[in-house]
C-alpha cells in the first residue's frame, strides 16, 4: 500500500477544479447537489483514514486501551512512518471532532435563538420585523411539524420596489423549499473535517444562492428584476468594508450573482453534452473525483482488511 | 435565585428554557395592556398570577436590557412602561442575534452578504446595466451617486 494510505487525506485537493468548473458551467441546482455530495464523500473517506491511522499507530503505546494486535508489525509494515503518522493522527482526530462538534452546536444555537426571537409573533410564513437595518433570510423549520419562515426587516422592504420584493420572497422561499440549509450544513461539516475541502464549502454556499436566484427568476418571470433586487439590497446593507488588495481582488459573490442574472440563463439541462470542450472537461473532472473517492474508500477498506486479518476478534 | 442584570439571567420557577421567548412576549403584552407605568406586581396580576414575582422581575429586567421596556423608580420599586410592541421585541432580539454571532452567515443564509469597496463599484456598474431599459422604474428612487 505504501504512501497510498495517506491518499484520502490529500485527495480532497482534486475537488477544487471541479468546484470551479461546476460553478461556471453547470446549472446551479446540479452544481449544488454535485458539490455537496462530493464534499460529503471525500470528508467521510478522509476521516475514516485518519481514524484507522490512529488505531494502527498508537495501539502499542503504553496505556492505550486498544488491543495491541491492532498494530501488529504486519499492519505497521503497510503504513509508512506508522509511529509518526499514528501519533499525529490523534490530535488531528481530536481537533476534527472538536471542530465538527462546534459547527453542529453553533448551528443549533443560532437556529434556536432565531426561533426564540420570533416567539410571540403570529405564526405567519413571513415575519416582518420593524428594524431600519436591512436584512432578510430564510429561517429553516426547526422541528418536523413547523414550517420554515422568511424573516425580513422593514428596512430591507423599504429599499425594494414591489417587483423586487417579490423576487426577494421567491428567493428565500426557494431556499426553504429546497432545504438548502441541510446541504450547507453538510458542506460545513465536510470543510471542518478536512480543511482541504474549504473551497468546496464556499462553492456550495455560492451555488445555493445562485440556485435560489434562478428559481426566483423563473417565479418572477424576469432575471433583471432579481438582479436588481440583489444589487439594491446589497448596496443598502453595504457598510462598504475596505478591500484587502483591490488590484487583485476577485469579484465577490454578490456582483457575480448579479452578473450571472444579467447574462443569458443557464441551460436547463443539468449536464453539458460530452461532445463539447466544457462537457469533456467536466466529465474528466468528475471521473477524477470519483477515482479519488474510490481510492480513498479502497485504502480505508484495505487498511481495515489488514487489521481484521491480523486481529483475532 | 441568582440576580444577574443582563439578558442571560434564568427565569425562576418552572419556566422552561424553550418558553423563554414566549414568556418575554407575554410579559411585554401585559405591560402594554396596562396602558401606562405599571409595577411588577401589577404585571403579575395581569398575567393571571401564575408566575413567580421574581420571574416577572427577571423578565422585565431582561426586556429592559433589550430596550423593549423603560423603567422609572417609584418609591422603593420600579414602574415599567412598554417601549416596543411584540414585533419590535422580536426585531430587537433578532438584531442581537445578527450582531452577536461571528459566523452566523454559516447558519442563516442571508439574502446578500457584506460588500467590500471594490465589489460596490462593480455592483453599481452592473446595476446601471440592469436598469437601462426603462422598465417600470419611473416611481422608484435612484440610489446612485
Amino acid at each position: 500500500m505504501g504512501v497510498f494510505v495517506f491518499l484520502p487525506l490529500v485527495l480532497p485537493l482534486t475537488a477544487w477544479p471541479v468546484a470551479r468548473l461546476a460553478e461556471h458551467h453547470l446549472h446551479p441546482r446540479a452544481a449544488t447537489r454535485l458539490l455537496t455530495a462530493v464534499a460529503a464523500v471525500l470528508a467521510v473517506c478522509s476521516t475514516l483514514c485518519l481514524a484507522l491511522l490512529m488505531v494502527v499507530g498508537t495501539a502499542q503505546l503504553p496505556g492505550n486501551p486498544l488491543p495491541d494486535t491492532w498494530s501488529d508489525p504486519e499492519v505497521r509494515a503497510a503504513v509508512p512512518y506508522d509511529g509518526i503518522a499514528g501519533r499525529a493522527a490523534i490530535p488531528a482526530l481530536l481537533a476534527l471532532l472538536a471542530v465538527c462538534g462546534r459547527v453542529l452546536l453553533r448551528h443549533r444555537s443560532v437556529r434556536r435563538r432565531a426561533a426564540r426571537a420570533l416567539a410571540g409573533l403570529p405564526d405567519t410564513p413571513v415575519a416582518v420585523l420593524p428594524d431600519p437595518e436591512p436584512y432578510a433570510y430564510a429561517l429553516p423549520a426547526a422541528a418536523r411539524r413547523s414550517r420554515g419562515r422568511i424573516v425580513v426587516s422593514r428596512g430591507m422592504l423599504a429599499r425594494l420596489g414591489p417587483a423586487e420584493r417579490r423576487a426577494l420572497f421567491a428567493h428565500e422561499r426557494a431556499h426553504l423549499a429546497g432545504r438548502h440549509d441541510r446541504l450547507l450544513l453538510v458542506a460545513h461539516l465536510a470543510a471542518a473535517a478536512n480543511p482541504f475541502l474549504r473551497p468546496l464549502r464556499t462553492a456550495v454556499t455560492y451555488s445555493a444562492e445562485r440556485w435560489a436566484d434562478e428559481e426566483a427568476a423563473v417565479r418572477v418571470g424576469s432575471r433583471r428584476v432579481v438582479a436588481r433586487a440583489i444589487g439594491r439590497a446589497a448596496l443598502a446593507s453595504g457598510g462598504a468594508r475596505p478591500a484587502v488588495l483591490p488590484a487583485f481582488a476577485v469579484a465577490g459573490p454578490v456582483p457575480r450573482r448579479v452578473a450571472a442574472l444579467l447574462a443569458p440563463p443557464p441551460p436547463p439541462r443539468a449536464w453539458p453534452p460530452a461532445g463539447t470542450a466544457v462537457g469533456l472537461a467536466l466529465w474528466g473532472a468528475v471521473v477524477g473525483v470519483t477515482v479519488s473517492a474510490l481510492s480513498s474508500a479502497n485504502s480505508a477498506l484495505t487498511l481495515y482488511a489488514v487489521l481484521k486479518a491480523t486481529t483475532p476478534l | 435565585m441568582k440576580k444577574r442584570d443582563a439578558g442571560a439571567a434564568e427565569p425562576g420557577g418552572g419556566a422552561r428554557r424553550r418558553g423563554q421567548g414566549e414568556l418575554e412576549a407575554q410579559v411585554l403584552a401585559a405591560v402594554r395592556a396596562a396602558g401606562g407605568p405599571v409595577t411588577a406586581g401589577g404585571v403579575r396580576e395581569r398575567l393571571g398570577g401564575d408566575l413567580a414575582y421574581t420571574t416577572v422581575i427577571t423578565i422585565l429586567t431582561r426586556l429592559h436590557a433589550k430596550g423593549a421596556v423603560a423603567r422609572e423608580r417609584a418609591g422603593r420599586s420600579f414602574e415599567w412602561t412598554a417601549v416596543a410592541d411584540e414585533a419590535g421585541l422580536a426585531a430587537l432580539r433578532m438584531r442581537r442575534l445578527l450582531d452577536g454571532e461571528g459566523d452566523r452567515q454559516a447558519v442563516l443564509a442571508r439574502f446578500v452578504t457584506t460588500l467590500p469597496a471594490s465589489d460596490e463599484r462593480l455592483l453599481r456598474e452592473l446595476l446601471a446595466r440592469a436598469e437601462e431599459p426603462a422598465e417600470e422604474s419611473a416611481g422608484e428612487e435612484g440610489e446612485e451617486g
